[in-house]
């Protein structure tokens, strides 16, 4: 395994585990299932791109898009985040206020498969199919990114946005608010009648949760160097759904798990198998077989996860013998 | 009329809903109600089985739209006013059916409908724990106090999903009492819990009454009705159709009929 391969393991784990926490403030501990989740990833990669990338004239014009600012690290970064954020405040308002949740679902997906062909069609905005490439790394005019101290440099900077975000999102999750917000999960109508306001606290979470899927999108593209809609297709949420339910869904540990577990550790691993098997392109799809298997058998035989959602229990409780029976009944 | 003769003179409605209209496509379900709701004062609501007992409850709370017709609560309009404000100024509703937060414990249950917690909002909550651990501690106190008294205390750690029918009724009774509510707008309280658990809740009820909260209850069982309740309104087919005390309320031949039978 050489140090690239390394390097490039750890981002996409990190990047992974960020977006994991978002969809798990989302999902997980609000119950807003959101099926455009890389949507607001993806809009964070596009966004940090044109801020790093130069004007399209600058490359003899092979691609084109809007915008093109050169703006140096972390600007594309924290503008990746904004957009991840301002992009949830429309989709917000018009899916969440409304819709029962099972067509906020549908919606979502749709919305996520609307996006995806309108910027794969529309070349003048985001360089359509071929998408956008030689993406500027953060600091690349001042270290070359080719090196290996560069690597571990990324490395370093994704894992302070790791620790960053599993911080807050933590603080979260044990807060009166996610207590507020796993309440609205479990029952949405004795919520309004104890005066939660659910499409404040949905809203709210919602566009926390596409600030934080902007990062992590933001922090891919400076990475890879590249961005088009084949990587943005909606199975990619799926994959991240996956995650939560083998990971664990309203628990942090569980979310970074499930990323370690699911998009990293089984994407890596079918990797290894020879693809001389069959017909071209039966292991990829075999990938998206096993996926679908594992949703299910999760569901089946372990719907809490790895790690489930751990049970509150407060200092100078009485202690009780018959702890976490019949959660599932 | 005869709740008005017999009640003190002091009193006066906290909430008052005039000619209170809600159709579902074609069907009545609250006919044209006005209903006072004397502050201090425990008022019962019966009648037969979709009479429209449980939607005027809803109309009243704003978890149903009123087709037509006003609420006034304290003096303020609150027609238009959404459910989760009408409970944030102390018009407090329960739920027929259960309706417990069931992947939360019991304490947790009550902690949630507490509105002084510093921690609930985005800011308290990104802030830390250092920054809302002083309220939460102070609520939980009073959770505490509220589980000792329906003597649910070995039981707060547990989910509330796994509680029996008659536990999660006490878990939406002090739940409501945790939002320091003002108006408490009880559907059935007491179905489905056991008889002794019925007298603790009745003398509870009474208790809350001397303390000065108001209570508006739809309940089935008559000796439950007369032993608790000042006054009563009687609803049937969407429309009242007789209130004052159940004394009074017996001796009125087409509510007998229509009703208390038996």
């Amino acid at each position: 395994m050489n140090s690239y391969y390394a390097a490039n393991l750890l981002i996409y784990a990190g990047v992974d585990i960020i977006a994991l926490l978002a969809l798990n403030l989302q999902f997980g501990l609000s119950g807003i299932v959101n099926f455009s989740f890389i949507v607001f990833q993806s809009i964070g990669a596009y966004t940090a791109a044109v801020l790093s990338l130069p004007p399209d004239t600058a490359n003899g014009g092979f691609q084109i898009y809007f915008g093109g600012y050169q703006l140096p690290f972390p600007i594309p970064w924290i503008g990746g985040a904004v957009a991840g954020g301002l992009l949830a405040i429309p989709v917000g308002l018009v899916v969440l206020r409304k819709l029962r949740s099972d067509y906020q679902a549908i919606a979502l997906l749709v919305l996520s498969i609307i996006t995806n062909e309108v910027i794969t069609n529309a070349r003048p905005l985001l360089n359509g199919a071929a998408g956008l490439a030689l993406v500027p790394p953060p600091f690349s005019d001042q270290i070359d990114p080719n090196t290996q101290s560069y690597q571990f440099l990324y490395v370093g900077i994704t894992a302070v946005c790791v620790v960053l975000v599993f911080v807050l999102a933590s603080r979260v999750v044990n807060s009166p608010y996610g207590r507020s917000l796993r309440a609205m999960r479990e029952r949405e109508i004795a919520a309004i009648a104890i005066g939660k306001n659910p499409v404040q606290l949905k809203m709210t979470v919602f566009i926390l949760g596409g600030i934080i899927a902007g990062l992590s999108g933001a922090i891919l593209v400076g990475f890879i160097q590249l961005w088009a809609p084949s990587v943005w297709l909606y199975p990619e949420t799926i994959i991240l759904f996956a995650a939560i339910i083998v990971g664990g869904r309203g628990n942090n540990i569980g979310a970074i798990l499930g990323a370690l577990l699911v998009p990293v550790g089984f994407e890596e691993l079918t990797r290894f198998i020879p693809t001389t098997i069959g017909p071209p392109g039966l292991i990829p799809a075999l990938q998206w077989v096993a996926i679908g298997l594992l949703i299910i058998g999760f569901l089946w035989f372990r719907p809490d996860g790895v790690r489930p959602e751990p049970r509150r229990v407060f200092e100078g409780a009485p202690v009780i013998e018959d702890v976490d029976r019949a959660r599932r009944s | 009329m005869l709740a008005a003769a017999e009640a003190p003179v002091a009193e006066r409605p906290l909430l008052i809903a005039s000619d209170i209209h809600r159709h579902f496509e074609g069907l009545h379900a609250v006919d044209g109600v006005s209903i006072d709701v004397p502050a201090g004062k425990i008022t019962g609501l019966i009648g037969p089985n979709g009479a429209g007992k449980s939607t005027l409850l809803a109309v009243l709370a704003g978890t149903l739209p009123a087709s037509s017709g006003t609420s006034v609560f304290d003096g303020r309009d609150v027609t238009h006013s959404p459910a989760y404000m009408r409970a944030r100024s102390g018009l407090v509703r329960t739920f027929q059916l259960p309706s417990e937060f069931a992947r939360l414990t019991v304490l947790e249950n009550l902690l949630v409908a507490a509105p002084d917690n510093r921690g609930d909002s985005l800011f308290g909550a990104l802030m830390g724990k250092r920054y809302w651990i002083g309220d939460e501690r102070r609520l939980v106190e009073e959770a505490r106090a509220l589980l000792k008294r329906f003597g649910m205390s070995a039981k707060e750690s547990d989910y509330a999903g796994n509680m029996s029918g008659g536990q999660k009724r006490l878990i939406e009774i002090m739940r409501a009492l945790m939002l320091r509510p003002r108006l408490l707008l009880l559907d059935e309280p007491m179905s489905g819990v056991h008889p002794t658990i019925v007298l603790e809740i009745q003398h509870y009820l009474q208790d809350l009454r001397a303390e000065g909260l108001t209570i508006l209850m739809v309940e089935h069982e008559l000796h439950m009705v007369e032993r608790l309740c000042d006054s009563v309104v009687v609803m049937a087919q969407g429309r009242v159709i007789g209130r004052g005390t159940m004394a009074s309320l017996r001796r009125q031949r087409e509510i007998v009929d229509a009703y208390l039978v038996g």
